[in-house]
């Protein structure tokens, strides 16, 4: 797997962020939660190593507050659920996202559930 | 536009710039003592859940309908900070800017001045500027103090909206985040070569019917906290205003979350005693290149909740224990990184 420098500063930027008034994010307080080496962390927060894998993406997510398809895209992977979608109807699915992937963001953001804001 | 995302408000702008995100959370945390000592920063206990009122239309006043956005469960007493976070931009290392505009019950928590559109500096700035103000306690009542955000019932009297309009007719929190122009944006921070490390950002009150019954809450003043809001670094005009969005957050008291939501509000937070008497980190936030604001003199002249609360012989406060922070951690804005390792060190 190609190593992905992105994943690793941002899941460093992200930890750090956190850790600032909560001291669970050291290294070792994530490395604990996650259950993998503090020392995995390190590599992967330097870019040493590839990322993890899509379970152990999904699950730092969970932990560091962020979208798990964001993390898993930084890392240049696509979520096993996606994929089955995909492969579950691949000519509509191709189709699909070959129209909409030069479509500007705000067409794209018309299917996102805004929070509404009223009169006051 | 705006979207409720794991309990944050995530503010995005993708027609001004694909990094011009920001989401804000609202941290749990524990009440500082309403004593006149000047605390340091406590810590985050987890975020408040957040909830689209549409979802919860039928269980919610009509007002809260009227004015839209989300609402989150608390305790009456129980503290919050807001937590300010905007997305890194791997390719300018640097986090999008936004300014930011924080009112209680359409009361300016930077400027004690009634809500209006726009942004301003004169006579005082009336909002908080990101990155570089993490989070925001409380009140700017002070140069370098604020007087912290604390949960109260709206039509008690203790609000800040009701100290100051006489009135308690809004309540909950209203927020606007405004990004920097993209074209500000580009040259002031242009593209820098990939780097491997990041680095660590490092009178008479009327209360209606409605208030009391759906729990219906504001923020008042409360204890003395040491946190600076700084000064606006950039120019005015880097501003989008344009591109401004707004949200309305109200509180709703955790007694009645249930009734509402069908969910279990989160328990209640250690009392600062209890807190400081395990041991557990208290935090102080050092900035030495900026300039804080000198707190609004609206603000410095209203009444804690405890100072309130001796004038109308109440005790609104359940425990209000002075307390001495002895373990407290310093951090500091543009950490280097052998600084962050020596964090880590600390943490680990």
């Amino acid at each position: 797997m190609k190593v992905q420098p992105e994943f690793g500063v941002f899941i460093r930027q992200r930890r750090q962020a956190l850790q600032i008034r909560n001291n669970s994010f050291s290294v070792r307080g994530l490395a604990k939660e996650l259950g993998i080496q503090p020392s995995y962390i390190s590599k992967i927060e330097r870019g040493e190593v590839a990322p993890p894998s899509e379970e152990t993406i999904v699950r730092m997510a969970h932990v560091l507050g962020e979208d798990p398809d964001v993390l898993l895209a930084l890392a240049g992977k696509v979520s096993r659920e996606l994929r089955q979608a995909i492969v579950k109807r691949p000519m509509l699915f191709a189709e699909l996202i070959r129209q909409l992937k030069d479509a500007p963001d705000h067409a794209l953001l018309r299917v996102v559930r805004e929070v509404r804001d009223g009169n006051w | 536009m705006i979207e409720l995302k794991a309990d944050k408000l995530v503010f995005s702008c993708p027609d001004v710039h694909a990094s011009a995100a920001l989401s804000i959370s609202f941290q749990r945390t524990l009440r500082i003592p309403d004593d006149e000592n000047d605390y340091p920063l406590p810590p985050g206990l987890g975020e408040f859940p957040l909830r689209h009122i549409d979802d919860h239309a039928d269980r919610v006043p009509a007002s809260w309908i009227e004015h839209g956005g989300v609402m989150l469960p608390m305790y009456q007493s129980e503290a919050m900070w807001l937590y300010f976070d905007s997305k890194y931009d791997v390719e300018r290392h640097v986090d999008y800017p936004f300014a930011i505009k924080i009112a209680t019950g359409k009361i300016n928590a930077v400027s004690g001045k009634e809500w209006k559109q726009g942004l301003h500096r004169k006579p005082t700035q009336d909002y908080v500027v990101v990155p570089g103000q993490p989070w925001l306690d409380g009140y700017c009542v002070e140069k370098g103090i604020i007087r912290q955000f604390v949960a109260m019932p709206l039509g008690a009297g203790y609000t800040a909206e009701e100290q100051i309009t006489g009135k308690a007719e809004h309540g909950g929190l209203q927020i606007m985040a405004i990004p920097m122009k993209r074209e500000v944006y580009e040259k002031r921070f242009p593209k820098r070569e990939p780097a491997r490390f990041s680095i660590g950002r490092m009178p008479h009150f009327s209360m209606s019917d409605s208030c009391a019954e759906y729990g219906e809450m504001g923020l008042a003043p409360g204890g003395r906290m040491k946190q600076d809001i700084y000064e606006d670094e950039f120019d005015l005009a880097d501003w989008d205003l344009e591109q401004a969005s707004r949200c309305f957050v109200h509180i709703a008291n955790s007694m009645v979350w249930h009734q509402i939501t069908g969910t279990k509000p989160p328990t209640t937070p250690p009392t600062a005693k209890e807190y400081t008497a395990a041991g557990l980190p208290w935090f102080m936030w050092y900035d030495d290149k900026r300039a804080g604001l000198k707190g609004s003199k609206v603000l410095g002249s209203l009444k804690s909740i405890a100072t309130l609360g001796r004038h109308k012989k109440d005790v609104p406060l359940p425990e209000n224990t002075t307390v001495k922070p002895q373990n407290v951690i310093p951090l500091r804005q543009g950490l280097n990184k052998n600084q962050v390792r020596e964090f880590e060190e600390v943490g680990q």
